[in-house]
């Protein structure tokens, strides 16, 4: 017994981790984002607190689903650039400040939901006033950051980047978050409902409600919802750089011009959705 | 929900792979599926249950005894507390079946000191501190021995 005791004692010497590139960065905010959605999906059924009159877990388990899907986006975009600035301290800054906001406001908004109560729009009392307009400093980053990697993607893609993707990924990204500001931020102001004399919020007109909204999205089916051109902005961030890549595969001489022609649709489709949202009307109306 | 037969399954779980640790082999899919898999299945029921019900009790807390007591009053996050304790007391199980492992502590001692920690966590860890630093001490003994 004694000769196995006298063996060196420490088992396994701790090593530093290597120093974690932008990709793995971004990969760690989809597992964070994960691990948040799960409860948020199993609560759905089981806890029965309400806020808008549905359960507190949809809007969590849907911030999760969108934080995730944002991280991958950003694990893909980042090896469109050229070397030099892939594996630069630049990007893996910027990419550890995005997981960082994007970390913070799905705490939060988990946090909230356990609690019983409201993340956005909130300003019941000091602190949470405070932490929504952390929330407001987290979502701007956010942008901030995507809208710095689509420029990046544009001025300094890698060599023999096919040239759909290389917009799609540099347009969606630009182009995504700026909407994205502008259409979170009009919403986040309560600008809109305040100038027609309706309650802040989300909704412009119709029932005060988030139950009977349409499936998975949520939005009223009886009145306006700024949330329609929000998710239309965001999700540009995705359907561009795929687009991209889909007519690089068919139709690689006119990529450029499918990517231009996307990009002037789909911010026809946010113009569209946010004068729907403001004139009152719901994105479909279900009777 | 059926919380017996929640506090059951979990239960259950760790007590198969507390079996596990002690009696089988250290094949290494097994002590990754107790620490990625099983330890994750724990940590998820824990956040789940703590997300729908902590903040639900009237007066729960952990700055009194009182307040978690209220806590403990409620069968979710009783639960929650119990799989807490199972996921920590199989953490440190792994962590000292590991190192033990490392040195090359035969399994026979390793089994009371792996049962101590099953039943009474700390204890097991305090058995485990003791007989590390009884080993180190005897090192030096002997090789104080050897100079002379």
């Amino acid at each position: 017994m004694i000769s196995m005791l006298a063996a060196p004692v420490l088992a396994r010497p701790l090593r530093a981790a290597a120093v974690l590139d932008a990709r793995a960065i971004a990969l760690q905010g989809v597992a964070l984002m994960l691990v948040f959605l799960v409860p948020a999906l199993v609560l759905q059924p089981i806890d029965p607190r309400l806020l808008n009159e549905i359960s507190v877990w949809v809007k969590p388990a849907k911030f999760a689903l969108s934080l995730a899907l944002h991280y991958a986006t950003l694990a893909w975009a980042i090896g469109l650039l050229a070397p030099a600035w892939r594996q630069g301290d630049y990007m893996r800054r910027s990419f550890l400040l995005s997981l960082c906001a994007g970390f913070f406001e799905i705490a939060y908004i988990s946090l909230q939901a356990a609690r019983g109560r409201a993340s956005h729009f909130n300003e019941a009392t000091t602190a949470e006033m405070v932490l929504y307009s952390v929330m407001g400093v987290g979502a701007v980053i956010l942008v901030v950051q995507s809208f710095d990697l689509g420029r990046h993607i544009l001025k300094s893609p890698r060599r023999e980047l096919d040239a759909g993707v290389r917009l799609g990924a540099g347009l969606g990204l630009t182009l995504g978050s700026v909407a994205t500001l502008v259409t979170a931020g009009i919403m986040g102001s309560g600008a809109v409902p305040a100038a027609l004399g309706y309650p802040e919020g989300h909704w412009v007109g119709g029932t005060l409600s988030d139950a009977g909204g349409l499936p998975l999205l949520g939005w009223s089916t009886s009145g306006g919802d700024l949330r329609v051109p929000h998710f239309f902005s965001t999700h540009i961030m995705q359907m561009l750089p795929l687009l991209g890549w889909l007519a690089d595969r068919w139709r690689p001489g006119q990529a450029r011009g499918l990517v231009l022609a996307g990009a002037a649709l789909l911010l026809a489709v946010v113009i569209a959705t946010s004068v729907q949202a403001v004139l009152g009307q719901p994105f479909l109306r279900l009777s | 929900m059926d919380w017996d037969a929640l506090f059951q399954a979990a239960s259950s779980s760790a007590l198969i792979a507390w079996a596990a640790l002690i009696l089988l082999p250290r094949w290494s899919v097994l002590v990754r599926t107790l620490r990625y898999g099983l330890l994750s299945a724990l940590a998820l029921l824990y956040v789940t249950l703590i997300f729908g019900y902590f903040f639900s009790i009237d007066g729960g807390g952990f700055n009194s005894i009182a307040e978690v007591r209220a806590l403990f009053a409620s069968d979710p996050v009783l639960i929650a507390g119990w799989v807490h304790y199972l996921a920590f007391d199989l953490f440190v199980g792994l962590w000292i079946a590991e190192r033990a492992d490392a040195i090359g502590f035969s399994r026979l001692l390793q089994a009371p000191i792996l049962a101590g920690t099953f039943m009474f966590g700390p204890l097991g860890l305090l058995l485990f501190h003791a007989v590390l630093a009884a080993g180190r001490a005897g090192r030096r003994a002997a090789f104080q021995g050897d100079h002379q």
